[in-house]
């Protein structure tokens, strides 16, 4: 992990904090929009006197040429300046959610797969993708909103104040009632928010967990029933969610009859004293005018509320994502010039929980030029012992030390690990292209080789366009072992020193396991290669076993019976 | 537009609610421009009267337009409330059968639609694809109907007036409604395709990034696919900034044009005044009407955009949903009889849009109650054995019967009830071990489950969990282990008690003991005449078997007989 990323990981990840991150943008937005809502008490007031001058003073049009063109000119500042003010909060929340989507990235890859065992992947891939996405409302909307509910409504306060003294007082008095009421029912929204949210997300989705299990559903013969299921939990979805928006729904309902209720009154009480002559018209259509504007912040930072909401849900994911402890060890991309002969376990011990060791001092060697297997039963811990080796779990006691032909040990040998997982993970893209993961500039005469030395280029060149041929997501037109025997071609790409293959001869026939046992072997001459297997012919091949049992590794020929 | 006909099909049985929540929406806007309205008049008829003298103000009622600000302002208050809650309601109806509808008319195409396309981004695409089908409801209809309605009454309550005003009003209010969001919508349509579609491309490509971070990590490729993905955001930013620039271009002409309309409003009236046919107290009125009607049209913007994006969703999901099932379903189903014997007669099948044959001139005869072990080598036929029995895919050549009928006249429902498939791609479901359970048999009890689950030789750490039965097994079962995942597939069927049970591979990710002890289980828990049929590389597994049935090259081979 780089210095970098740690400063950056170690930053402050909370919506307040990535909100200092743009306050830049934010700032001139509210900058740019103060000075629009000044412009636009400025425009209403022209326009109030015109109207006056119109309807009471007997002028004609030609009288309020300059006023209109005053009018005019307010009128496309005010929304220019809106614009701008949009378009740079725009700006800034695009810039900050993609570099936010790029460390979360570097972050997980810094987290590495053991410790996103637990995390979906499709969880997951929303958090990154739509999750990040709910944040943009969020600086877009909420925040120069919020900052405009208190710039807005105190210059037209003031503005009223110089102009009618009852009208003032109407609306001194509702304005500061809205965020009090909107912000005890939006409390209690919340909780049944925080309440719900699980069911909400199981419900939400129930939808996608259908149809994945669509084939599933007709071979257990449950396909009709699973329509009227399909339909049950979208019903109950909507009355989970209604319950909650029902709730929500009352924050807008509480501004709306405030908003209400002061036109009215403003309209009511100054109708009554204009009809006594008590006051002057030009005021009172202009109080009339100021009277919706001033709620107009508050109805759309109330509009904009839910984007809070909604972002602090979104939150909940993502941070939890960046919350996650990254992995002790580097796995930087350059590989070392030196040979390694040996990798050596000392004293290893691994555990998951407090106290429940998997593995438990554990002493072993790997040689090169040797093929050694790990054997044992399904929970025994060839899997964490693997983890270990490969870096993506930290031991809890001992050391793992990789050593050249002088015996000096390196840092940072991890990087010259080839692994082969259970289920190799082969992109959408041609065979070249899915090789070339491992080294984007090998020509196509090195793929040749590594496939060659692999076992695959007989099946690459019999394929409809060779090297060139589009194989799916998880190499759905390949057998499982045309894609074992490619995914090792691909990892022996890049060279690597020790090579790790997971269960690399499961689901194959026997004619495909033996080819891979030969080519694996065959690989074992000049690497060190570990070799996880219950059976097969990889055995035949193996010159050192390594049975893990309880926690404890136990090696020697003898237990090559009870492997096979 | 017949995506948009279709959409309102599915809509039919929920216009009722869909209908008053418009009128609720209509009311809360004329609810809002009558209070405006009203009001301008109110006080500019309270000056002239005040102006007038002690016997005009006599003669003012201004009882009258009081109550009627304060009767505007309460259905503004109640209408806007109500609108949103029966609004939002029905459209999460509305969602709900979407979803329903468009899950049962994919059913029939499973598992062939999955095959079709990357996988996880179709499902993907598909739900949020659906979820936006749903919001055309409120996010579209309800805007444009709400405007039109609206806005006529707005231009004809202005006509009463003045008919040139309301004339002006009428221009203005089509120029914001209609054409100045069309061409915007028009200048932004390529780069909202664009957005949609670079979207959709990350997030197959961020599924895939996830999935084989360990491989991409160890491969050194972990910098690229993060430059990668850096690319990617950079061109969805560069068009967003160009649909954001235009949105706003469109929100400025509105305000602009909806403040002169007002002015232009006024100067007219203001002729009319002249002219001696409109009274002073009509120019607020109506210069405070004209800034009010324009609260309609602020939505249709972001309406218009959203009718593309809606769409385009439901050109893809009837895309994927119009596709004709693989199998065409038989005209009469018929039933299989007891011998449930299985068998294929010069049989030949190929995939659609495979240049080969799976099958070919293929035989195989099993009866009911032996045990057979098919091996092979992988991509051999062994796995369109499943998908022929249940009517997935198609064969072409030959003939093939189960229990004394004919495949063809079968379907995938008939043949659930006498074969139990524990697949190799099996799906475990959200929620608990007994959610799943109970998915493979509605009516099991709690002794039968604990009686499947043992035979699975799964009890024992289902009973060592202390939430038991109710353990959840997370989102494709990623809270179990590969091979209890697997054992809990093997639960479900053996809590159906097919007559006969086709395992493939059922002991992959097993270590030698649970292996041996799972087949025996299963073996005495089988009544006699049950069938098994297992699709295995196992030496161990096939020796357990009666008959070894090799698959190769499209046909079948007798390997061999156990004494």
């Amino acid at each position: 992990m780089s210095v970098k990323v740690m400063m950056q990981s170690s930053g402050n990840k909370t919506l307040a904090g990535f909100t200092r991150r743009i306050s830049f943008w934010l700032g001139a937005s509210v900058l740019l929009g103060g000075v629009a809502a000044v412009l636009l008490v400025l425009q209403l007031t022209v326009f109030a006197q015109i109207v006056a001058g119109l309807a009471f003073q007997h002028h004609s049009l030609a009288d309020e040429i300059p006023a209109l063109k005053w009018l005019v000119f307010f009128l496309v500042t005010r929304a220019l300046l809106q614009w701008a003010a949009d378009m740079v909060a725009a700006q800034g929340s695009l810039r900050l959610i993609s570099n936010l989507r790029s460390e979360l990235l570097q972050h997980l890859f810094n987290v590495g797969p053991v410790g996103m065992a637990g995390h979906a992947t499709g969880a997951t891939v929303t958090a990154l993708d739509a999750g990040l996405e709910g944040l943009e409302p969020y600086f877009t909307q909420y925040m120069p909103r919020a900052a405009m509910m208190v710039v807005l409504p105190f210059m037209i306060l003031a503005t009223v104040l110089h102009l009618d003294g009852w009208s003032f007082l109407i609306l001194a008095c509702t304005g500061p009632l809205i965020p009090v009421f909107m912000a005890l029912v939006g409390y209690r929204a919340q909780a049944i928010m925080d309440r719900q949210w699980t069911q909400l997300l199981l419900l939400g989705s129930s939808f996608l967990d259908a149809l994945q299990g669509m084939t599933s559903l007709r071979l257990l013969g449950r396909a009709r029933d699973a329509v009227a299921a399909v339909a049950d939990m979208a019903d109950e979805y909507r009355c989970t969610t209604m319950s909650v928006m029902k709730v929500a729904f009352l924050t807008s309902a509480v501004l709306e009859f405030f908003a209400s209720l002061s036109i009215a009154l403003v309209a009511v009480v100054f109708g009554a004293r204009l009809l006594e002559g008590k006051a002057d018209f030009q005021s009172a259509f202009l109080v009339l005018l100021l009277a919706p504007e001033y709620f107009m912040p508050l109805r759309a930072f109330s509009a904009s509320y839910h984007a809070r909401q909604n972002a602090t849900a979104a939150m909940a994911g993502i941070s939890k994502l960046f919350a996650l402890p990254a992995m002790a060890a580097r796995h930087e991309n350059q590989l070392l010039a030196e040979t390694l002969v040996s990798v050596k376990c000392e004293n290893l011990s691994a555990e998951y929980e407090a106290n429940r060791p998997v593995l438990s001092n554990i002493n072993c060697t790997f040689a090169r030029g040797t093929l050694s297997l790990i054997t044992g039963e399904s929970g025994a811990g060839k899997t964490t012992l693997v983890r270990l080796l490969l870096g993506l779990l930290s031991p809890v006691t001992g050391r793992i030390v990789a050593e050249d032909a002088h015996g000096i040990a390196h840092r940072d040998w991890q990087s010259n690990i080839g692994w082969v997982p259970q289920r190799p993970c082969l992109v959408h893209g041609t065979v070249a292209e899915n090789l070339r993961m491992a080294s984007p500039q090998a020509d196509i005469a090195s793929l040749r080789n590594v496939a060659r030395q692999a076992d695959a280029l007989s099946f690459i060149e019999s394929l409809p366009q060779g090297f060139d041929t589009l194989i799916g997501e998880r190499g759905t037109c390949l057998s499982g072992g045309q894609v074992q025997r490619l995914a090792l071609a691909r990892v022996l790409l890049r060279k690597p020193q020790i090579l790790i293959l997971d269960e690399p001869t499961a689901h194959l026939d026997p004619e495909s396991e033996r080819r891979v046992a030969t080519a694996i072997a065959h690989v074992a001459t000049h690497c060190i290669v570990i070799v996880i297997a219950h059976r097969g012919a990889i055995i035949t091949h193996a010159q050192q076993v390594l049975r893990v049992h309880k926690g404890q590794v136990f090696s020697g020929p003898h237990l090559l019976e009870h492997a096979a | 537009m017949t995506q948009f006909s279709r959409l309102a099909v599915l809509m039919r049985p929920i216009r009722r609610e869909m209908l008053m929540g418009l009128a609720l929406a209509v009311l809360a806007s004329l609810a809002n421009f009558g209070l405006l309205f009203l009001s301008g008049w109110l006080l500019a008829a309270a000056a002239v009267a005040g102006l007038g003298g002690i016997v005009a103000q006599n003669a003012f009622n201004i009882f009258l337009p009081a109550v009627g600000v304060r009767f505007f302002a309460t259905v503004r208050i109640l209408a806007r409330y109500l609108e949103r809650v029966v609004t939002h309601d029905a459209t999460l109806r509305f969602i709900g059968r979407v979803r329903a509808w468009s899950f049962e008319s994919l059913i029939p195409q499973a598992p062939a639609v999955l095959a079709r396309q990357r996988s996880g981004d179709m499902l993907f695409r598909f739900v949020s694809d659906t979820d936006r089908m749903g919001q055309f409801y409120l996010e579209v209809m309800l805007p444009f109907a709400v405007a039109a309605i609206c806005c006529a009454a707005y231009v004809v309550v202005t006509g009463l007036f003045s008919v040139s005003a309301a004339l002006v009003l009428a221009t203005s209010l089509l120029l914001c409604g209609t054409i100045i969001p069309l061409i915007a919508a028009k200048l932004s349509a390529c780069a909202t395709a664009q957005i949609s579609l670079q979207q959709d491309i990350m997030h197959a490509d961020l599924t895939e990034i996830l999935q084989g971070m360990g491989e991409f990590m160890f491969l050194g490729a972990a910098g690229s696919v993060q430059e990668h993905i850096a690319r990617q955001q950079t061109n969805i930013r560069v068009c967003r900034q160009k649909v954001l620039l235009l949105e706003g271009g469109a929100r400025f002409l509105i305000t602009l044009i909806g403040t002169l309309s007002a002015v232009a409003m006024l100067a007219l009236a203001t002729h009319a005044y002249h002219a001696g046919t409109l009274s002073a107290a009509c120019l607020p009125m109506l210069a405070l009407g004209g800034l009010a009607a324009f609260d309609v049209v602020g939505p249709l913007p972001a309406a218009w955009q959203l009718l593309g994006h809606v769409r385009v969703a439901a050109q893809r999901v009837f895309a994927v949903c119009d596709q004709p099932p693989c199998v065409p379903l038989p005209a009469v189903t018929a039933s299989p009889v007891q011998p449930l014997d299985l068998c294929f007669c010069n049989l030949g099948m190929r995939y659609p849009e495979a240049n080969y044959w799976a099958l070919r001139h293929a035989n195989l005869l099993i009866r009911q109650g032996e045990h057979v072990a098919l091996v092979g080598p992988s991509g051999a036929g062994k796995s369109t054995l499943i998908n022929l029995l249940f009517r997935f895919y198609d064969y072409q050549e030959g003939t093939a019967s189960f229990g004394n009928v004919d495949l063809k006249n079968v379907d995938a429902d008939t043949m659930s009830q006498h074969v139990g498939i524990v697949a190799q791609d099996f799906h475990l479901f959200l929620g608990s071990i007994r959610r799943n359970l109970m998915i493979a048999r509605s009516n099991a009890t709690e002794d039968e489950m604990w009686r499947a689950l043992k035979i699975a030789q799964l009890a024992e750490f289902v009973r060592a969990e202390p939430a038991g039965l109710d353990t959840l097994v997370g989102e494709e079962g990623i809270c179990l282990s590969g091979g209890q995942a697997r054992r809990l597939a093997i639960a479900q069927v053996v809590l159906r008690a097919p007559a006969w049970i086709i395992l493939d591979e059922p002991t992959e990710g097993l270590d030698a003991q649970t292996e041996q002890d799972l087949m025996a289980a299963l073996l005495a828990a089988l009544p006699p005449q049950a069938t098994i049929m297992c699709i295995t590389h196992n030496r161990k597994v096939a020796g357990l078997m009666d008959r070894i049935v090799r698959v190769a090259e499209g046909r079948f081979y007798e390997v061999g007989r156990a004494p």
